[in-house]
């Protein structure tokens, strides 16, 4: 199987799993687990010749521009990464078969598309072989545990925000030190990267980068200071925990540090750094562990410290080390997958996980109590379970630590310190909840009727997935000869060297041994004298948590940030509005003088008339501006638009002319409806402000004019447009170069653009359905049979008899239009612009709103606006691509044909969405719809 | 040349109509603003070819029809944000209004058929919270 099959296939398993999951609930774990394990199993058969040497590599073009891509490459490090990763996450989901709740089938399709997708995303990273890549994929599993935790009801939003926050700084300084090596080492090549000659030539820059990165695996990994988020994720399903503990988002931190190692190992701030935060986090873990009462905080606190062990190893960076840190981190993926699922076995038999109301299991629990035992030990390294080894070796290989023997020693004893912690709160875990060990009992707790009266052991196919990896602790711990070439193939990989694994059972009468009986003697004397010492133990380290800390942090910047809004906030458009204006004048001015000279104009002649369009503009607009009318102001830029659109025609732009025209119509048409809701005079200003504003609009038109003058008329005829007009027959059949551009070379551009008109009907409708529209102000000469002008019937008898006359002929005049724009001035716009003021006219020939003859239902119009032009998209999209015109001529009855293309349905498309909002608007502010007003609509009566 | 001076016309006048007061001053000012703005982009095309671009059209006198195309999609998007924007204008129980009015007084011919100011929260723009504060300070029109 190659490896892009590989991680194809996990995300298949993604989609599989969540369709079975739709029709059969939590028994698609057995699914997702089967495919999961027989992933793993492909994975592993590649084990032998990847132990022997073998690097598998695989590319895929993504991003060449920039020489990105798809690089995938399984080497040793990356095979015991991607097994733990299958081979818990298979375990995991056959778990949830047995732990999710059976009732409400459909409830669990998204913890198993997040779960098995937190699968493949741990898997891209580890077969990532592109910087550009294994972010992403790091990226991904940090989405992935947001969704898990937060999907856990109403009390995981908080937990879950504050590890989005911890893992998404790490993300972001994760990817500044990913752009920092790209930058430098000219590749996105991981391997070539770490083997990059930079880090050794520059070791100021190597620590910066090294010291990020360290941060960002620390932050993943929950280690000191950012170790607060995992205990605080406790809130998700137990599974869940398990699959993060385990194998998946906290392993992806330490898989960056042994993938990055090569570079940074020997570099004294990487060393300081990983050694210090994880032997602070070892024992910080070992301390918090021996205080929780709820088994899965014990947990947590535990894999927080048992992976303090594993950074620190790291930190020391010689290959033995590193050897011991991949041994550590198989171990405790074993032990602590097996003690997650019985945590939650337990939970769910004896409806608690709290160690004060837990008692007596072992007599009716003897399967999980063995699984437990056995992973516990495991955990607390007792001979010989594969515990036991892995701490012998990250112990000896701390001894080993650089660069002065007394950096060895101080490390040693903290981790010797860590580690009788781990043994003393694998004690408690075993004495409280499977005997009747009344240390920490609370016989008034509030919770104890929860506990069952008769608990039952659990079904075997609950405990099975849990037995496994700890029978595998134990069997590996015997059988560690035959791990040896794959962990030396891993630890080679992490170390830039090649490398062979020694790794025994016993291997003498070593310093580590001695230390070993001496941290599992002081463990197990701090289990009998647990009573004496929990006083100490219960004492707070800190006054205040780290949970508190990032709270208050958090709080802080949001407070920080209102603030900072607040300068710039207010309550009145007119700033808000000024200020890009004054924004782009200063742009111009420095434009200007930074560029003083433009080149050559091509043509500086203009007709006269340009001279006496000038002058009609001036007309219209400069009365606009002094209006204090509401409906004379409207009437004076209404017609400033026809000026327009007589420059439109001027400058040989017909289509766009006709267009400008009609839309003004009914720009006028729409807004004197809006009018006869609004006062009949503007709002009034100061003085001293009309001069400021007045001040911004002369100096922006007078930098538009100049601006025009610099930027246009000063080259020929664009290359695209002459291309448009030598080609534009050749290509689309069509003569009319404009609206060929419209429906044939751009036409997702106006696919977009016909969207948004239907979005802005959507709008209208949506806030009228939900905001009362202000009542009419109907003017005094309205008054209802005072005067002749009270009389709509009669009054628009002259109308309504052209209306009946007219109608026709525009309906004729708008198909017309419709069918000959792809040769002749026209199209969907135009065309439905036509017909749009056919409605209006109609609308306006009314004696009453709600009788006027344009009820259309254009919402349906709108969808299939959208939905048609959409069809002719896929229509192009079976002939080559999305929207490309299908051409064929249809034969005449009368003789000759007409040249069809798929052009014409898009245009129609158009079509129904433009005359779509005429309807919307007539109905839905021309009262036509009889939408209630305001209270006191009937003002006047 | 001419061109020019209507370009810079029609844009200073848009900007003084948007930083007015009242949202239908503010959708003429745009109004005028996407007259200004289309006339800009045909003039980028040239303005000495002014023969319409049709198929067979001379290349040397042609206008740019790219440009067209362009222009006649924004004129349709500008009138859909029009009636968008002069939506909000309508709705609520207040008029058009976009600042609070501690500024001038309000004396707008119309407006005395509304006698409370209680609906502070029911106005069509972002100044809803402007209001219900002048109507806590007792500020009446």
């Amino acid at each position: 199987m190659t490896l892009s099959a590989l991680l194809g296939a996990s995300l298949a398993v993604v989609g599989l799993t969540a369709a079975v999951s739709a029709v059969v609930g939590r028994a698609a774990g057995w699914i997702a687990a089967a495919a999961l394990a027989g992933l793993a199993v492909v994975v592993g058969m590649m084990g032998p010749a990847i132990a022997a040497g073998d690097v598998v590599r695989e590319s895929i073009p993504w991003l060449p521009t920039i020489d990105v891509a798809v690089r995938l490459r399984l080497d040793g490090l990356a095979l015991v990464f991607l097994l733990i990763v299958l081979g818990i996450g298979a375990l995991v989901m056959a778990y949830s078969a047995r732990y999710l709740s059976s009732r409400d089938v459909h409830r669990h399709t998204g913890y198993f598309v997040w779960m098995t997708l937190f699968a493949f995303a741990m898997t891209g990273l580890v077969l990532a072989d592109d910087i550009v890549l294994l972010f992403v994929f790091w990226e991904l599993t940090t989405l992935c545990s947001f969704f898990l935790i937060n999907r856990s009801g109403r009390k995981a939003s908080a937990p879950a925000v504050r590890t989005l926050i911890v893992t998404a700084i790490g993300g972001l300084i994760l990817l500044l030190a990913v752009a920092l090596m790209v930058a430098r080492t000219g590749t996105t090549v991981l391997h070539e990267i770490v083997a990059a000659e930079a880090w050794s030539a520059d070791p100021a820059f190597t620590a910066l980068v090294a010291v990020l990165v360290a941060i960002a695996a620390l932050t993943k990994s929950a280690q000191f200071p950012f170790h607060y988020w995992l205990p605080d994720a406790m809130v998700a399903p137990t599974p869940v925990s398990a699959y993060l503990h385990a194998a998946a988002m906290v392993k992806a931190g330490i898989y960056l540090l042994l993938v990055m190692s090569p570079a940074f190992a020997g570099n004294a701030a990487w060393q300081a750094v990983l050694m210090t935060s994880g032997l602070v986090t070892a024992l910080l873990g070992g301390y918090l562990a021996l205080r929780a009462v709820d088994l899965k905080q014990i947990m947590a606190y535990s894999t927080v410290g048992q992976l303090g062990f594993i950074v620190a190893t790291i930190g020391v960076g010689t290959p033995g080390a590193l050897a011991a840190a991949v041994l550590f981190t198989l171990s405790h993926a074993l032990f602590k997958a097996a003690l997650f699922m019985v945590v939650g076995i337990i939970d769910q038999q004896a409806g608690t996980r709290d160690i004060r109301l837990l008692r007596g299991l072992s007599r009716r629990m003897r399967t999980t109590l063995v699984i437990t035992v056995l992973a516990g030990l495991s955990m607390a390294g007792v001979i010989p379970l594969l515990g036991f080894i892995a701490k012998e070796y990250v112990l000896g290989a701390l001894l080993d630590a650089g660069p002065a023997p007394v950096v060895g020693i101080i490390a040693t004893l903290a981790a010797s310190l860590a580690a009788v912690a781990t043994v003393a709160y694998t004690g408690r875990i075993l004495l409280g909840a499977f005997t009747d060990d009344a240390s920490d009992d609370a016989p008034e707790h509030p919770d104890r009727h929860r506990v069952p009266p008769f608990i039952e052991e659990a079904p075997i196919a609950f405990w099975v997935p849990a037995a496994i990896p700890a029978v595998l602790g134990l069997v590996l711990g015997l059988a560690i000869p035959l791990l040896r070439p794959l962990l030396g193939a891993a630890a080679g990989a992490a170390a830039g060297e090649f490398y062979t694994a020694t790794f025994a059972l016993y291997s003498g009468p070593t310093v580590e041994l001695a230390l070993s009986l001496s941290i599992l003697s002081a463990g197990v004397i701090a289990i009998v004298a647990r009573r004496r010492l929990a006083p100490l133990i219960a004492r707070p380290l800190l006054p205040v948590t780290a949970i508190d800390i990032v709270e208050g942090l958090r709080r802080g910047i949001v407070a920080v940030g209102a603030r900072a809004g607040r300068f710039g906030a207010t309550d009145a458009h007119a700033p808000h509005l000024a200020l890009p204006w004054v924004l782009l004048g200063v742009l111009a001015v420095v434009g200007i003088w930074a560029a003083p000279s433009a080149g050559a104009v091509v043509d500086a002649t203009e007709p006269w008339t340009d001279a006496l369009l000038l002058a009609l503009t001036a007309i219209t607009v400069l009365p606009a501006l002094a209006a204090r009318s509401r409906l004379v102001a409207v009437i004076l830029i209404g017609g400033a638009g026809f000026v327009v659109a007589l420059w439109f025609f001027a400058l040989g732009a017909i289509d766009v002319g006709l267009t400008q025209l009609l839309v003004e119509l009914l720009t006028v048409v729409a807004l004197v409806l809006f009018l006869r809701r609004l006062p009949a005079l503007f709002h009034r200003v100061r003085r001293s402000r009309t001069a400021i504003t007045a001040t911004i609009a002369v100096v922006a038109g007078l930098l538009a004019t100049i601006a025009t003058l610099a930027l246009t008329g000063r080259r020929d005829l664009s290359p695209a447009g002459q291309a448009f007009l030598e080609r534009a027959y050749v290509d689309t059949g069509g003569t009319n170069i404009v609206n060929t551009i419209l429906v044939d070379y751009r036409a997702l551009d106006t696919f977009g653009e016909l969207t948004v008109v239907a979005v802005a009907g959507i709008v209208l409708s949506a806030v009228l359905a939900a905001r009362r529209l202000q009542p009419e102000r109907t003017p005094e000469v309205g008054a209802r049979g005072a005067t002749a002008l009270g009389r709509a019937t009669d009054n628009t008898l002259p109308v309504r008899v052209v209306a009946r006359w007219a109608a026709p002929v525009v309906i004729a005049l708008s198909a017309y239009l419709f069918l000959r724009g792809h040769y002749e001035p026209g199209g969907g716009f135009i065309a439905a612009l036509v017909g749009g003021t056919g409605f209006a006219l109609a609308y306006l020939g009314a004696a009453s709103d709600t009788s006027a003859p344009v009820r259309w239902p254009y919402r349906r119009l709108f969808a299939a606006g959208v939905v048609i032009a959409a069809l002719s998209g896929l229509w192009g999209l079976a002939a080559g691509s999305f929207l490309k015109p299908v051409r064929f001529d249809i034969p005449l009855p009368w003789g000759g044909e007409y040249g069809f293309t798929s052009a014409l349905v898009f245009d129609l498309g158009v079509y129904l969405a433009v005359v779509a909002i005429v309807i919307a608007l007539l109905n839905e502010v021309g009262g036509v719809l009889g939408r209630r007003a305001d209270d006191r609509e009937e003002v006047r009566a | 040349m001419s061109l020019a001076l209507t370009i810079g016309l029609l844009i200073g006048a848009g900007v003084f109509l948007v930083l007015q007061r009242g949202m239908i001053r503010i959708i003429l000012g745009f109004v005028l603003l996407t007259h200004g703005v289309n006339l800009l982009l045909i003039a980028a095309g040239g303005t000495a070819r002014r023969v319409p671009p049709f198929d067979g059209t001379d290349a040397a006198v042609a206008a740019d029809p790219l440009p067209q195309a362009f222009v006649l999609t924004a004129i349709v998007i500008a009138f859909a944000i029009t009636v968008v924007m002069a939506t909000f204008a309508v709705v609520g129980r207040r008029d058009d209004d976009t600042e609070s009015d501690d500024t001038v007084g309000y004396d707008t011919v119309g407006y005395d058929t509304e006698s409370d100011d209680t609906a502070g929260d029911d106005r069509p723009d972002g100044a809803a919270r402007g209001a219900a504060a002048a109507s806590r300070r007792g500020e009446t029109r």
